[in-house]
């Protein structure tokens, strides 16, 4: 049990949402009901630290006075003693059944917490074996007893004695002394005349249980005591703000008026009297005398003579029925302390309103924005908030709450609240009555979402179905939507419906009865105006017909009547009458019982809304993307970030478990999530839940939208499936309840994410505000220039940019290889170039589908490296001879390194492969058998200058865009494929238009484009015939990495892998010399690489093979096929003949300007 | 529902229009309806908490519109309330403050959120109040403007707006001005989307009523029945018209917009 406290305790440490009592039904899905916990501390009040401690039936004495008229019916009144001085002097000595009998009994439940002691006679039990049904017993009745029913709620600080008293009948009775009654007493002997009636008595009770239970009862209490006794200064300055404290000192009949600003204390000084509110400097609402505030006051003054004050007031039936005629001005605000509980509150953090104030000064924030603006018009109507001072009051305590809960803010309507709460409170009050008000009382109603306005509109119009049928037929009929009307009432606790005056009224019953006022007063207005509105057919006259109604709440209900009595009553009282007679039976199980039914289409109607809205609100970029797509990602963001809660929370229970923490405190065992609220994260619950997305969350996310994003080598034991193949796209949007052991993994039901350079670049660049975490807004305009239709060239500047660390325009030798890292990273579980794979490709190659497609890619990847390289720009020409073939070593040595830390065997091998393969041709050295790296790489990088640090060279977005569009196969992939590689809801983008049939057909005859150049090279490579799927004996798609299938071993592959390279340099020859042609910029790296070459021997020697090997290849005529293409290439050049390599000419010159 | 007076002259059709007004918290939407409805004008105005309800007649020379009107609250988190309140909404007034830079942005929200959402074919008018703090001082971008804005009207307009509107994109620099919001981007932005614009004051009154007139004019005729018959026509009205009127849409906010432009040149001053 001990365990679940902590547990709960937690909870509601973290989670302010997270409600307790009945409430809490609005965040705790676990279960419908409440914890006992939560009930008990709603019935009494408490604060959320309070646990049921030890509970046992009792009786409780109290001494009748001449004044007490009680007659509770559970309370049985003997017949008053005399002498009423009797009472007063009793003592543990004389103690005995026959002074028992004068007085009145109450049988109930007395209870200890942590830091009270509780009595009730609602008769409810809070004990862990009690059944839930006995302990949400709490049913609010109306009349006589308010949801803590008769008794006291007493903190143990404010115990000053117990005894144990001798009684005849061994009957284990204790007998209280609270320190108002010992106060008082002392007072009264001291100062003369006002002792006779001040002191209240003991509380007496009788405990009904056996020896045992009773002397672990005592056991409990003795140590709650002892407690308590740090507490007792701070309560005396708690209470010192409270004015009964200061009310009752004085004889009440003694003083000749109210308007007595200051008494005289004891020791001489004079006492001022505790601030009650701007009402003081302002004077309260409502006349005085009509509202008979002086016998009101005389009463209470009489009943806190009898019962004790503000800590230790015992309710008694008189106390209900004192609050329902209405509190006095000056008690007010310290009664609705009391009722509500937020005087426990401001008891257990007396300083966190100063103090909140104090750490907070001179911030800024959008709640504090939001409150200037509303300061001068929340009850602008009242001197006080015409002043600085009321204004003043009213911005701190705002301001004050939007810190403590920031979740909530500010919302509109609590502006209204404050301010009446400020004409009877002081600040710091009103301020923990706020508190209460949000935690509790209305939970949600102010939140990001108002989810709890929401559903309690639901919910008062189901109340309104059930109980007005007629009505509520007719409202259908007409079309007239209730909440228009009821939302106010309900938000503004009818302080801007009522007439001020009787708004507090509503106030007084609300804070002692709780929520379920607020429906009972609101379905008696329509009961009573039931004719009148069934006339009504709009909008508009309904709502006038209750506007006229509430302008007339005090006229006489019977103006006409003979009888002058009835004559009397006012449209209120026949209100409060309906409200509180005809619907009594609405009580808080009844709002409870609801509101659990009414919850989930209310959150889904939230979440609806927020996705539309966010959806566009998503800014320009999301345009590019459709409407699905964004819907798609919507749900997709929102879904890992709330999985990856559950998760959180399930592994955090868990380790909370074995790690057997029942002695830590709660504070220490969680560390900022809680454990047992599996709805926090739903958006509809309000901010509750994060909105921004942490790499490893934008890992998962990725994972679940574009296969390459999926780990080669998954830690967990379950493999994805990838039979299902996208399957499990679909399970993770539509998903089920997590089983124990999926959430327990790391990664949940979904695929576990890779993590590679590339998406830790992608998310550096996604994270545009560079807070560290993605928004859904940062997701979808990282995607928007991806997805959002076909803008090749865009997508190339991107992937550019993308690796352009310092954005100066260059990325140099190690940006390269990551580039050709990250491609050969993207497809290597293939190419989605899209459906239409046609053209040359399909009609050269056949039916080799896939597999030739990764080698195709493989190969382009291998050219694209290469010719990266020789068309690298220098960083500085003059300076590349001084730098030392070591730091070549090292460079290497490094990048290996680097790519063996990945701890994917696949992934390395592609790595070496890489490295190796641009700089020799001895392709068939690097096999995933021999991974050897650095060995291959030491002698390569010797035989390559552009490998080579001491010469560091750089590529501009120029450079890449020339070189990607001079492959086909990286075109393709830039045009769609990337694109197509993201998963969303629409169908992936067709094909690249090079390769569609169409543009074939305009070209015309006999291959005679680029594209289908490359097509008769894939051809050949495919015509090699050894790497075919069979031969590899390998899967299409493997998850021990992608580049092992196709860099197969076997003498076959050299060959292909030599007509890549040849292919690729004939290609770079064309467009270098193109390059020449046309662009002086590249002529000058050209020259100035080649002199470069020059300089230094073995290098320069090597480059100049190459590139005459390529030149040579070029120009001559290796086969048939080839030279005409090549030919054909030239012409296309110059003549600008074929619709294909005009556009890349286009582009190019096109890049020319950009440049300069 | 025609009046006495009015059955004694020439008895006008009469008809319901429901509107509905959305806007940042405190631009002055309920300042405007009250401006409207009671001719009053209240420095300190309650924050609105979830809807006011308010009617107010205005008279054409052919036929009198009762509006039904709708002020609704203007916070951010309210904003999940406001379906309820522009269901079936012929007409809308999305409000902006020409001193808040932001609300602006927010009428944005509010006009997108009414396109998708809203009846098809509701009208909708933009309004930036509060002009009467902004007197005097033409905006960011006065300087380009002051020549424009005294000789141009009508016709001309839509072409300048487009020229300048680079111009107009511009924040505001000049932190001196009280005006955040230039009615040239104002302007651009509405016809863009096809609102009708004006530029009001709720506290000196100017353009108010000229707003609700404009909008009564913009309705189109077919969306009107007569009477009280009409509140619950025009639900199932609504629709169609909007359909309807989805084809003239244009046309029948070029005509208003003439109105617009009247309106504003009375404030340019």
């Amino acid at each position: 049990m001990f365990l679940s406290n902590l547990v709960q305790k937690a909870q509601q440490l973290i989670d302010p949402a997270a409600l307790p009592g009945p409430l809490a039904n609005l965040t705790t899905a676990s279960s419908d009901r409440p914890s006992k916990a939560q009930l008990f501390r709603h019935q009494f009040r408490l604060p959320d630290t309070q646990n049921p401690l030890y509970e046992i039936t009792a009786e409780l004495t109290l001494p009748s006075k001449p004044s007490n008229r009680s007659s509770g019916s559970k309370a049985r009144t003997y017949q008053p003693h005399p002498g009423a001085g009797t009472a007063k002097n009793w003592d543990s000595s004389n103690w005995d059944r026959t002074a028992e009998e004068r007085g009145t009994h109450y049988v109930g439940q007395l209870h200890i917490s942590e830091q009270f002691l509780c009595f009730s006679t609602v008769n409810t039990t809070f004990v862990s074996t009690a059944s839930t049904s006995a302990s949400s017993a709490f049913t609010g009745r109306t009349h006589g007893t308010g949801p803590a029913g008769d008794g006291f709620t007493l903190p143990l600080c404010a115990v000053r004695r117990v005894e144990r008293l001798h009684t005849q009948s061994h009957m284990f009775a204790l007998a209280i002394t609270t320190w108002t009654g010992q106060d008082a007493g002392v007072k009264g002997s001291e100062a003369q005349g006002l002792g006779s009636g001040n002191a209240p008595p003991k509380l007496t009770i009788t405990l009904e249980g056996s020896r045992l239970q009773c002397e672990r009862f005592c056991d409990g209490l003795k140590k709650g005591l002892r407690q308590g006794m740090r507490e007792v200064e701070n309560m005396r300055v708690v209470v010192a703000e409270c004015y009964s404290e200061f009310f009752s000192q004085g004889d009440f009949e003694a003083e000749t008026s109210l308007a007595v600003d200051t008494r005289t204390g004891a020791d001489g000084k004079e006492i001022k009297p505790p601030d009650t509110g701007l009402g003081t400097l302002f004077t309260y609402p409502g006349n005085t005398r009509k509202l008979r505030d002086r016998s009101k006051m005389r009463l209470w003054h009489e009943y806190m003579r009898d019962n004790g004050r503000n800590t230790t007031l015992v309710r008694q039936p008189d106390f209900h029925r004192l609050i329902r005629v209405g509190l006095p001005n000056l008690l007010r605000g310290e009664i609705w302390e009391l009722t509500s509980g937020s005087l426990w509150l401001r008891l257990q953090k007396p300083k966190q309103y100063e103090e909140t104030l104090k750490k907070h000064e001179g911030q800024q924030s959008l709640a504090i924005e939001e409150i200037e603006k509303d300061l001068n018009r929340s009850l602008p109507e009242y001197a006080g908030f015409q002043s600085s001072e009321g204004i003043g009051r009213l911005r701190r305590v705002l301001t004050a709450y939007s810190w403590t809960d920031t979740e909530v803010g500010y919302c509109q309507a609590m502006n209204i609240v404050v301010a009446a709460l400020l004409i009877y409170l002081n600040e710091k009050q009103a301020f923990y009555i706020l508190s209460t008000l949000c935690d509790r009382l209305l939970p949600g109603y102010y939140s990001q979402t108002m989810y709890g306005t929401l559903l309690d509109q639901r919910v008062f119009e189901s109340l309104v179905e059930k109980t007005m049928p007629i009505i509520w037929d007719h409202l259908q009929k007409n079309d007239v939507q209730l909440s228009v009307v009821s939302l106010p009432w309900f938000l503004s606790l009818y302080i801007n419906s009522f007439p001020l005056t009787f708004a507090f009224r509503v106030l007084d019953v609300f804070f002692l009865e709780g929520p379920k006022v607020l429906f009972q007063i609101g379905l008696a207005i329509l009961r009573i105006n039931g004719e009148e509105l069934l006339d009504a057919t709009d909008d508009g006259t309904f709502i006038s017909v209750l506007k006229s109604y509430f302008a007339r709440l005090g006229e006489s209900a019977h103006p006409k009547s003979e009888n002058a009595k009835h004559r009397q009553i006012t449209n209120f009282q026949a209100l409060m009458v309906v409200a509180f007679k005809e619907f009594e039976g609405i009580t808080q199980q009844t709002v409870s019982e609801q509101r659990v039914k009414s919850k989930p289409g209310v959150l889904e109607g939230i979440e609806m809304f927020a996705k539309r809205t966010s959806i566009r609100n998503l800014g320009p970029e999301s345009k590019k993307l459709s409407a699905n797509d964004l819907g798609f990602l919507y749900d997709r963001f929102y879904a890992v970030l709330y999985e990856r809660q559950q998760r959180a929370q399930m592994v955090q229970a868990e380790t909370e478990r074995r790690a057997k923490v029942a002695k830590t405190k709660a504070t220490e065992v969680v560390s900022g999530i809680s454990t047992l609220a599996p709805e926090m994260g739903r958006v509809a619950l309000g901010a509750a839940s994060t909105t921004i997305m942490s790499y490893d969350a934008f890992r998962e996310f990725l994972a679940g939208v574009a296969k390459w994003a999926v780990t080669d080598s998954p830690s967990s034991p379950t493999k994805p499936s990838h039979e299902e193949n996208g399957g499990y796209f679909n399970s993770l949007r539509n998903r089920n309840v997590l089983t124990a052991t999926n959430a327990m993994r790391e990664w949940g039901t979904g695929p576990e994410p890779a993590d590679h350079e590339f998406l830790q670049r992608l998310f550096g660049k996604w994270d545009s505000e560079d807070v560290g975490g993605l928004s859904l807004q940062n997701v979808v305009s990282g995607l928007a220039p991806i997805k959002g239709g076909r803008d090749l060239m865009g997508v190339i500047e991107w992937f550019f940019e993308l690796y352009d660390d310092d954005s100066d325009g260059k990325v140099d030798r190690e940006g390269i290889l990551r580039i050709s890292e990250a491609l050969l990273f993207l497809t290597r579980r293939g190419v989605e170039v899209g459906e239409v794979e046609g053209g040359a490709g399909v009609g050269a190659v056949g039916g080799e589908g896939q597999q030739s497609r990764d080698e195709r890619f493989l190969g382009a990847v291998s050219a694209f490296i290469r010719r990266c390289f020789e068309y690298a720009d220098p960083d500085h020409p003059s300076r590349q001879a001084e730098k030392e073939v070591v730091e070549a070593t090292d460079l290497l040595g490094l990048s290996s390194s680097s790519s063996d830390a990945q701890k994917d065997a696949g992934e390395s091998a592609t790595d070496d492969a890489m490295l190796s393969r641009p700089s020799t041709n001895t392709f068939g050295q690097t096999t995933p058998a021999s991974p050897s790296p650095s060995t291959p790489s030491r002698n390569n990088t010797a035989a390559n200058a552009a490998l080579d640090p001491s010469s560091p060279v750089h590529i501009t977005l120029p450079t890449f865009r020339m070189l990607v569009l001079a492959d086909e196969t990286l075109e393709a992939f830039f045009d769609s494929g990337f694109a197509n590689s993201f998963h969303l809801a629409d169908a992936p983008l067709a094909s690249s238009t090079i390769t569609s049939p169409s543009f074939l057909g305009a070209v015309g005859q006999a291959s005679a484009s680029a594209s289908s150049a490359m097509g008769t090279a894939n051809s050949s490579l495919g015509g090699g015939g050894t790497v075919s799927p069979a031969s590899l004996g390998l899967p299409a798609i493997s998850p021990g990495g992608a580049a092992a299938g196709v860099v197969g071993p076997g003498k076959g592959l050299r060959g292909v892998l030599d007509n890549i390279v040849t292919d690729g340099m004939r290609v770079a020859a064309e467009v270098r010399r193109r390059m020449d042609e046309a662009q002086k910029e590249l002529d000058r790296g050209v020259s100035g690489r080649t002199a470069e070459a020059d300089d230094d021997d073995e290098e320069g020697e090597d480059m100049g093979d190459l590139l005459e090997g390529a030149e040579a290849d070029a120009g001559g005529s290796i086969r048939s096929g080839r030279s005409r293409e090549a030919s054909l290439l030239d012409e296309e050049v110059g003549g600008k003949g074929v619709v294909g390599v005009e556009r890349v000419g286009s582009n190019l010159s096109k890049d020319t300007m950009f440049e300069r | 529902m025609a009046d006495s007076t009015q059955a004694a002259a020439a008895p006008k059709p009469s008809s319901s229009v429901k509107l509905v007004l959305l806007g940042e918290a405190a631009v002055g939407k309920s300042s405007l309806v009250l401006r409207f409805v009671n001719n009053d004008f209240q420095p300190n105005k309650e924050p609105t908490i979830g809807a006011a309800f308010l009617t107010q007649k205005t008279h054409l020379p052919t036929r009198t519109i009762k509006f039904e009107i709708w002020d609704t609250a203007g916070q951010e988190r309210f904003a999940s309330l406001a379906p309820m309140y522009y269901r079936n909404a012929q007409a809308a007034l999305v409000v902006y403050d020409v001193t808040r830079a932001s609300s602006l942005g927010k009428a944005r929200h509010w006009v997108a959120e009414l396109q998708r959402q809203a009846s098809p074919g509701i009208v909708v008018c933009l309004v930036g109040n509060k002009v009467d703090l902004a007197e005097g001082d033409d905006g960011p971008d006065a300087e380009e403007e002051e020549g424009a804005d005294g000789e141009e009207d009508g016709q001309g307009e839509a072409a300048a707006a487009a020229a300048v509107k680079p111009a107009a994109v511009k924040p505001a620099a000049d932190e001196g001005a009280v005006r955040k919001v230039s009615t040239k981007e104002a302007k651009a932005y509405a016809e863009e989307e096809g609102l009708l614009f004006f530029e009001t004051s709720a506290k000196s009154g100017l353009n108010v009523s000229e707003v609700f007139t404009a909008i009564a004019n913009a309705i189109p005729e077919a969306s009107l029945k007569g009477g009280r018959a009409g509140a619950n026509a025009a639900a199932g009205a609504g629709t169609q018209a909007a359909i309807m009127a989805g084809a003239d849409s244009s046309k029948v906010n070029l005509n208003a917009k003439a109105g617009g432009d009247k309106g504003q040149e009375g404030c340019a001053c």
